[in-house]
Order: structure tokens, then sequence, then C-alpha cells
């Protein structure tokens, strides 16, 4: 298994009351898989995407993600984990906005110590990938919601991670660009990158192998239909 | 993250929110221009004084005094030359000595003489007022700053000034001060001038002359006392201009000459063995006393002096009056003049030794020598750390305005961080999504900090710079020193000082807006809206 939570709870303390946003769900996700975790709002979809991708830590539980007990890594380590083997996307894009599309691809690997040559080349391919190759040079401003997501995808795929975690990554698009953003997911999952989509969209479920379900902070795997 | 990595993305933001940077910065530049002006102002003024003393090797100088006691007694204050003096005198024998010890190369004795003696000095139309003969041993530790001409040397006995510029401004050579130099002037003296250069009569006037005439009197209000000479002319002393003195240097409005011809114009011959006739003069005591004194006031000719003569013949004058009816004096004795060392003793010794050392950290050594003679030394380092203590202080005072101004620029620097943290909460989110650590946020802020204070601190220096040239010509125009004014010029220590202390105060200012980015939880700050 490449990803492996077990037990993992995560609490929050609320004016003296516990609630639980996260209780006791074990998951685990092999290399190359492609898996969709949905639930209602508030489930604790989200904080489960975070705990997986070394963005959040447990209250109880462990996560290991390639052999490696996420819990035993301090922040600089595990930051390193999230640059080179986590690529997030956002359902707000969540783009810089002072920066063209190359240079938001390219902050990743700012962090990752690239040299300048090296990460503009390499950012340049993402967007290629991503199809805007003529989009180089466009503020986020200048650009369409469908493209500004390809612009997220391409960024989470600058340090080449080896999973993708996409937190609703249709939520602010139309049905056709979210159906575009999907295929591009899987496009990326046959190269062998596994993908956790979380979604609230039966749809975009639909293209996972395997579905996972969260209530109220447990999680459930959807038998196969 | 690489340095210019972070230094882009630091430029990146502050640029994002032009407006409050450029406040912010502006808050800085405010200071750092204070406080570059202030200390360019400072330090050059310093470098000035330091420089007019290494210059003039006053660094290396002692001056030595007779010490001396304000308070009068009828017979312990020395008269002379050094009235109130009270310690052993400078004399050519302390001198001598003083000479000798170790490390002292050489010693100048010097001399300022008085109003009474020479009264102006004459060049073409010109008369000009005279403070006295500022007189010195030209041995080569005295070595007045020049604009022409040289120095007075060892073998300038007589007849030679140094001119300090404003005289050679009054007699019409501002700006052509060369040609003044080889240019014959005169020293007028006195009535009854019987120094060095004077011819000296067997037949003295009648005595009861004494009063000198309306000019003499007028001429400093130094009534010479009515003795056997104040009868006879003043003289013409010709001198030789062989140099023209920097303004800056000591006073203005000096003229320098050698000492011994000071103290031979001083050392006055007397008179020996008068014999008067009597039944001259005044004839019979005409009281209608004329016109009281036809000279003109500071013109103490001769002639004018005579007309009212018939005034004189009254119990007025001095201690001498024979009478009335004195008639003129036959010098039977001769004339006898002071040697020079008689004079110089009788007269209290020389006023000052200036003391050149052969190194500046031999200074105190020799110093201290000196005042175990009994008389005051006091050195040029003094002298010159009174004057840099002095600039210092305006350092000082200036310096703590322009930090109060940083320090409030500091308040405006941390206050644009908090908002810029706020700000980009989100965004913070998102780099550490992206792999960014703590420590990358924390610097990524600090860096902003930092050129905030960078740009600050360099705008200040410039715009500093730009005040300082524009500044100069109008200080020169309205300071008119001659050509002594401080070299204003902004050091580089200073630009380098002014600039990494604003960076540093910028940075000290992001450090805890920057600790607080970097300690945002990643998920809170991804939540943030
Ligand atoms: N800092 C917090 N303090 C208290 N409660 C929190 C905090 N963060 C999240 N929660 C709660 O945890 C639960 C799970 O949140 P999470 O963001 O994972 O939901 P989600 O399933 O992603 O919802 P959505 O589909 O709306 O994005 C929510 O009910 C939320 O209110
Ligand atoms: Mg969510």
């Amino acid at each position: 298994m490449q990803i492996e939570l077990t037990g993992v709870t995560k609490i929050y303390e609320l004016g003296g009351e516990t609630f639980y946003a996260l209780r006791d769900v074990n998951f685990s996700v092999d290399r190359g898989e492609f898996v969709a975790i949905m639930g209602p709002s508030g489930s604790g979809k989200s904080t489960l995407a975070n705990i997986i991708g070394g963005l959040d830590r447990p209250d109880q539980g462990t996560v290991v993600v390639d052999g490696e007990h996420l819990a035993k890594m301090g922040d600089a380590e595990l930051s390193r984990f999230r640059n080179k083997k986590i690529g997030f996307i956002f359902q707000a894009f969540n783009l810089k906005g002072d920066a063209t599309a190359l240079e938001n691809v390219m902050l990743p690997l700012v962090f990752a110590r690239m040299r300048p040559a090296e990460r503009k080349a390499r950012a340049t391919e993402c967007l290629g990938v991503v199809g805007l190759s003529d989009r180089l040079g466009h503020l986020p401003s200048q650009l369409s919601g469908g493209q500004r997501q390809r612009v997220a995808i391409a960024r989470a795929l600058a340090t080449r991670p080896s999973i993708v975690i996409a937190d609703e990554p249709t939520g602010n698009l139309d049905s056709a660009r979210g159906e575009e953003s999907i295929t591009m997911l899987e496009t990326l999952n046959a190269e062998g990158i596994t993908v956790i989509v979380i979604t609230h969209d039966p749809n975009v479920g639909r293209h996972a192998r395997r579905t996972f379900e969260v209530h109220d902070g447990q999680l459930n795997e959807k038998p196969a239909a | 993250m690489r340095f210019t990595d972070y230094f882009a993305l630091a430029l990146r933001s502050l640029r994002r929110s032009r407006l409050r940077s450029g406040l912010t910065i502006s808050a800085i530049v405010v200071g750092a221009t204070g406080l570059t002006i202030m200390l360019t102002f400072v330090t050059s003024v310093k470098n000035y004084v330091v420089n007019q003393f290494v210059q003039t090797g006053q660094i290396r100088q002692i001056q030595v005094a007779q010490t001396a006691n304000l308070t009068y007694s009828a017979n312990g204050n020395a008269g002379g030359f050094n009235p109130g003096g009270t310690g052993p005198q400078l004399t050519p024998a302390l001198e001598l000595k003083i000479g000798a010890l170790p490390h002292v190369t050489r010693v100048a004795a010097t001399l300022q003489t008085g109003q009474q003696v020479v009264q102006y000095l004459a060049f073409g139309g010109h008369q000009l007022v005279l403070n006295g003969l500022s007189a010195y041993e030209a041995d080569g530790v005295i070595e007045p700053t020049l604009v022409a001409g040289r120095d007075l040397g060892p073998r300038d006995t007589t007849n030679v000034v140094l001119l300090s510029q404003d005289y050679a401004d009054a007699l019409g050579f501002k700006g052509s001060y060369a040609k003044l130099v080889g240019q014959t002037v005169v020293l007028h003296t006195t009535q009854g001038y019987t120094g060095v250069g004077a011819t000296l009569p067997n037949v003295l006037p009648p005595q009861n002359q004494c009063g000198n005439g309306g000019g003499g009197g007028g001429g400093g209000g130094f009534s010479k006392v009515c003795g056997p000479t104040s009868g006879l002319p003043a003289a013409n002393l010709a001198a030789v201009v062989v140099g023209v003195v920097n303004g800056s240097y000591q006073g203005q409005q000096t003229v320098y000459v050698p000492l011994p011809w000071a103290i031979g114009i001083l050392n006055q011959a007397q008179p020996q063995n008068v014999h008067y006739q009597f039944g001259g003069g005044c004839g019979p005591g005409t009281p209608g006393f004329g016109q009281p004194g036809q000279g003109q006031p500071g013109q103490g000719q001769p002639g004018p002096g005579q007309p009212s003569g018939g005034g004189g013949c009254g119990p007025v004058g001095g201690p001498q009056i024979l009478g009335p009816s004195a008639g003129p004096g036959q010098v039977l004795g001769g004339w006898r003049t002071d040697t020079p060392g008689q004079y110089l003793s009788n007269q209290g010794n020389y006023q000052s030794f200036l003391v050149s050392v052969d190194n500046t950290n031999n200074i105190a050594r020799v110093a201290n020598a000196i005042t175990h003679f009994g008389v005051s030394a006091a050195t040029g380092l003094d002298a010159l750390n009174k004057q840099k203590q002095g600039a210092n202080i305006v350092a000082l005072v200036l310096g703590a305005l322009g930090l109060v101004a940083l320090g409030i620029a500091a308040l405006g620097v941390m206050n644009t961080m908090v908002m810029s943290v706020l700000e980009r909460t989100r965004e913070i989110g998102v780099m550490r999504a992206l792999g960014a650590r703590g420590s990358t946020i924390r610097r990524l802020f600090t860096f902003e900090a930092a050129a905030l204070g960078f740009f600050g601190g360099l705008f200040g220096v410039l715009i500093g710079y730009g005040i300082v040239l524009v500044a100069k010509p109008i200080i020169a125009k309205t300071v008119n020193t001659g050509s002594g004014l401080p070299n204003f010029s902004v050091p580089l220590w200073l630009v380098i000082l002014v600039i990494g202390g604003t960076t540093l105060i910028g940075i000290v200012s992001g450090l805890i807006p920057a600790r607080r980015a970097a300690r945002l939880d990643p998920v809170e700050a991804l939540r943030y809206e």
C-alpha cells in the first residue's frame, strides 16, 4: 500500500465540547489508484485530504506514505514531503494573483531549490501538458476559470509528485470544464500517478475505481456498483 | 529557497501593494535623509577641524604659557606681556631647556604687541588699522597656511611681514594675492617712537610738547606718558610682504612679523642725560589754548600736533613736567637701548612657546615634562579633542533626532508587515501546501521588511546627498570665510551605515510579523477568507 491511515482521528475543541472531524478512520490506497472521497458538506473530506497530504496532523492514529510515518517528520521534512510527493489541487484554484501562469507553476520548484533555467523548462512543459503553452505569461485574472484550474493542475504536477490530491476540483467549474479537469486527472492516473479526488459530484465519483463515503467523520468504502 | 528567489518574491509583494510600500518607505526615507545630512555635516566639520590641525602641524604641537592667576596683587602679578602671570616666566633660558627635552624637535617663542607702538599699516592710498603685531620665531614650528608667497624663515629678521587675507583684501588684492607678495607696505608708529628704525636726534623737542596733539591721543587712546621723547615724530617702518596668510588660519586680521623685529620695534631707546634749556617754547604762557587737537583721530601726524602745542603748556601731561617754559633738550649722554634679553626680561618675557614634538604619541609625555618647569602646557590634541567633542555632541543630538524618526518608521514597517501577513494568509497556506517550510515563509517576510528598510535607506541617502550638493554652494556663499570651508561630502561609511542601519531596522521590525506568518497553521491559513 502506498497510503495507509490507521485509526486516524481529528478532534476540534469548540467551547468545551469535543467535535470529531474524523473518527477512527482506516484508509489505504495502492500506488496508481484513482479513488474518490465523497460525502456531504462538513463531513470531514477536506480534513482527511489534508492529513493524507501532510498538511494537517491527526490527533490519533498513524499516516504512512511510501513506508514513512508522517508523525515522525518535523516541519522541514514534512514540507519537503509535500513538495516532492504530493500535488495539491484546490477548489478555489488558489493561484498567486500577481504571478503569471508560468511563475505560478514554477513556485513549487522554487521551494524545491531548482535552478531557474531548469524550473522554467519544467513549468513550461507542465503547462504544455494541460494545453496552456500559449498562456505562459497570462496572469490568473487574464484566464478563464477552466484555464485557471488547468494552471493549478500544472502546478500540482511541477515537482512530479506520485500522489495528486484534488479537493473539489470541479466545484467552481461548469460541467463541461469539470469533465475536462477530471479527464486530465485520469490521464495522469494512467501514467501511474495516484489520484485522490474529493467531490460531492456523483458524476466525478464515477471516474474513480474505488469510492469512499465520509459521514460525520466516519469513512466507509462504497461497494462497487 | 535561493537568496535571489527570496529577493524576487519579496520585491513582487512590495510592488503588489505599491502605495502602502511607498508610504512605509517614505517614513524611512525621512529619517535616513535627516541622518545622512546631519552626519555628513558633523563629520565634514570634524574632518575639517582635524585637517586644520594636521595641516598646520598643530596636532603635534604644545602651547606653553606662563601659569596665570587673575587675582590682582599690587606687586605679585607680572606686568608687561603677561599680565596676571604668576608662575615661572617664559625666558629664553627656559626655551632652551624645553628644546633640550627628548622628542622635542623645535620651540618657537611668540609675542603679541599691543596697539601702542605701531598705529596703522599704509600702502598706496590705504591706511589700515592694526591690532598689534603677531610675532613669532620663524624656525619652522609656526607655519601659517598661505594663499600666496612664502612663510617667514629664519633669515627674515626685520622689515618683512605676512599679511592675513583680510588685509590683502582691504588693500585691493582680493583674488590676486600673489601680486601683493613683494610689495612694500609701511608700518606707521606712534609719535615719540625710538625703536628700531627710528632716527634718534641729539636735540629733543621741548618737553612740554607731550600733550601729543589730538592725534596721538586719538589713536587708540593710549596717550603716551609724557617722557622726553614724546615730542619726537612717528616713524614709517618699511616692510616687504612675503606672504598672504589664509583667512582661516588663527586670527583673520593679523599681521605677522619675525620675533627679533617685533622686539626691536617695542624696545624703545632712551636718551641719556638730557639737558633742557628753559625759556623757550611756550612763551609768555598764553592760556588761550588755540584749537583743541586738530589732529585727526588715528593719524598722529607730527604736524597737526604742533599747533595745539601751546595748549599743552599747562600743568597737564605726564609726571615729568618741568615747567611751561621748557625749551629743547640736548641729549648729552647719547641713546641707550636695552638688549633684547634685558627688554624681554623687563616685560615679563615671552607670551608663549609653541613646542613641536617628533611624534603624536609623545605629545602627552613631553607636555607632562614641560609642566614640571612650572608652566602650563596645552597640547594641540587637547584642543582638537575639545573641538571634536563639541562636534560629537552635535552629532549625538542630531543623530538622536534621526533615530527617533527611524524609530517611528520602524513602527510603520511593523504595521505594514502585519497587514501584509494578514492579507496574504491564504497565500501562505498555499505556499505551505506547495512545500514551503515555516522558515521559508519567515524568511520571505523578513526579506520583504528588509527591502522596505533598504530602499528607505537608499533613497534617504540619495536625497540627503542631493541636498548636501545643493546646500554646499549656498553655505559657501552665506558663510564666507575666505577659503576655509569644510568639504561637505557624504563618506562611504556613512552610506553603508545608513543603508545598513535602515535595512537592519526593517529586519528587526519585520521579525514579529514574519514569525507569526511562519507559525500559521497551513490548514487554517488555507481556510482563511
Ligand atoms: N479549525 C476548526 N475548528 C473547528 N471545527 C473545524 C475546524 N476545521 C474544520 N472544522 C469542522 O470539521 C468538519 C470537517 O470539515 P471539512 O472541511 O473537512 O469538511 P468537508 O467535508 O471538506 O466539507 P465541504 O464539502 O463543505 O468542503 C466541519 O464540520 C468543520 O466545521
Ligand atoms: Mg472541503
